[in-house]
């Protein structure tokens, strides 16, 4: 599969980066690992006629302290015994991203900007075009809830829950100049699966910053997918937490997956903090996820599964995670 | 470099040059205008690491890699992993255990064992089997595959 001619652009810093990306607003893509990108380009969805590659932007690698820089590749978290240590629902979710093939171009920042997927979005122009396309490319409808306002395309990357459950941040440069904002900001929850993001045009997402206060949580990302080799998730379920014998210091809760975007699940968790969460309140918090949460039919597995799924996951996300912090 | 211009790098320890569009794929510029066809073109799309490379010595899919990015470093394919004459000792091992069978597979598993040889020269069977989880086989069963991969760590590969 040949690429159709775009221009290629090479920055070397970051305000580089933002000076181009300005006076090119609207007719580019930045191009990092290029694993989720380059597929997109190689079935004609949504070509841009310049790509901003991020590889020679020294400020936006590394890894250390807290700090995750956007073309960090996850292979360089993957083979990082700390990260374990000290974030094991990160490390968990790293693992289960893609295959160590892809991890080893696949960066932080692309995963957290991974396009949303659709079982009638990621398909080859030919079989796109023999439906009439849809709203997400070349199209003016919806083939998963028919109608002609909103795409449902599912957010599906992994380590968006596991970096929410840790309470990270992320920095983003802009024309404006650097800012922070917690990582939930980042996605549009009023969107939908085609305007996902918060990042004004030419903003460049330069790293995620995890607080101190999240070194050493207890967590678990539990994902489900048909072939664990390589598949995207279906569900993914990030918990991190503290416990102090039986009774909770903290619980964080967030899913990725199923909807347009990842959420976090703050309003459900903070009441749990202070007592021990008995079985009956795991489930009822288990229950109350589920029932906020509503796939489609867009992905492998069909919704009613999923569904059901998030509640066995979310139990099982925090049992685990529980049991880690007594052993 | 300029816009249609040069392609610069050291290809299996050989310095290339080579007239390369910002739109050329690495594994396209391997195969179709240098005629490595070692490599193989699978899935083209990062699923099955047939067309698994060594950029600087890091396993990477050429089939999502822009070759232009390649410049200026370093890469090793299947033919360079061959030595002069004979084979390497993960070939061999690939050979001595009847790990191949249609062979399609075989380079990209052959590139991606040879990076995690180089790095874990004693991996356990569970680390083996990790590592090449983004190589697909229709024909082997993988068990060859493994116990080829144990061989070559087993004889110092
Ligand atoms: C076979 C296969 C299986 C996969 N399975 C999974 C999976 O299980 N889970 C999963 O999460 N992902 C999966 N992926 C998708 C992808 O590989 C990962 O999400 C990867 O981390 C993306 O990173 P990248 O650097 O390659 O992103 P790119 O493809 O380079 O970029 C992705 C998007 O992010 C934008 N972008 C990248 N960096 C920045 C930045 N710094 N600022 C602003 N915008 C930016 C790009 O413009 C693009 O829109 C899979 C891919 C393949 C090919
Ligand atoms: S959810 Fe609808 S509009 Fe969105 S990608 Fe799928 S078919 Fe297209
Ligand atoms: S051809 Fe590159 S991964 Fe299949
Ligand atoms: S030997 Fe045929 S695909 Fe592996």
């Amino acid at each position: 599969m040949h690429l159709d001619p775009f221009a290629l652009h090479r920055p070397t810093s970051v305000d580089e980066t933002v000076r181009l990306a300005g006076s090119l607003a609207g007719r580019f893509d930045y191009l990092a690992g290029g694993t989720d990108l380059l597929p997109n380009y190689k079935m004609h969805l949504n070509l841009r006629p310049n790509l901003i590659a991020l590889e020679d932007v020294g400020e936006l690698r590394g890894h250390g302290a807290g700090r995750f820089g956007a073309m960090e590749r996850l292979a360089e978290l993957d083979d990082d015994p700390a990260i374990r240590a000290e974030y094991p629902v990160l490390a968990d979710a790293v693992g289960e991203v893609a295959t160590p093939l892809v991890r080893a171009s696949g960066t932080v920042g692309g995963n957290l900007l991974v396009e949303t997927r659709c079982f009638f979005f990621n398909q080859s122009y030919f079989w796109r075009e023999s439906l009439g396309f849809c709203l997400k490319a070349d199209g003016d409808r919806c083939h998963v809830v028919p109608q002609k306002e909103k795409c449902y395309a599912t957010f599906s990357g992994d380590l968006a829950p596991a970096l929410m459950a840790l309470d990270a941040e992320v920095e983003v440069a802009g024309p404006a100049g650097r800012s922070r904002r917690p990582l939930e900001a980042l996605y549009d929850a009023a969107g939908d699966g085609i305007r996902r993001v918060h990042l004004a045009p030419g903003e460049l997402l330069v790293a995620v910053h995890v607080p101190a206060a999240s070194r050493g949580l207890h967590g678990r990302y539990k994902k489900l997918r048909v072939r664990p080799s390589y598949d995207f998730p279906e569900l993914g379920v990030a918990v991190a937490g503290r416990w102090d014998g039986d009774r909770v210091a903290s619980l964080r809760l967030a899913v990725g997956g199923v909807e347009p975007h990842p959420r976090r699940f703050d309003a459900l968790t903070e009441p749990l903090v202070g007592s021990a969460l008995s079985d009956d309140r795991l489930r009822a918090l288990a229950d109350e996820v589920m029932r906020q949460l509503r796939p489609v039919h867009n992905t492998f597995l069909l919704p009613d599964y999923r569904k059901r799924m998030i509640g066995v996951y979310v139990r099982r996300a925090v049992d685990e995670a529980r049991r880690g912090s007594a052993s | 470099m300029s816009e249609a211009g040069l392609l610069r790098m050291r290809l299996n320890g050989h310095p290339v040059v080579a007239p390369c569009e910002p739109a050329r794929i690495l594994l396209d510029l391997l195969r179709d205008d240098l005629h490595l066809t070692g490599t193989k073109r699978g899935c083209d799309l990062g699923t099955c690491g047939c067309c698994t490379v060594l950029v600087d010595g890091r396993p990477t899919l050429s089939c999502l890699t822009l070759a232009r990015l390649a410049d200026g470093h370093d890469v090793t394919t299947i033919e360079g992993i061959s030595p002069p004459q004979g084979l390497s000792p993960v070939q061999r091992a690939f050979v001595e255990s009847g790990a191949t069978q249609c062979g399609f597979c075989t380079p990209g598993f052959i590139v991606t064992a040879t990076a995690l040889l180089r790095d874990h020269p004693h991996p356990s069977r569970a680390e083996i089997e990790r590592a090449i989880a983004g190589n697909l086989c229709r024909c082997t069963g993988y068990t060859k595959i493994v116990e080829a991969i144990a061989t070559a760590a087993k004889d110092g590969a």
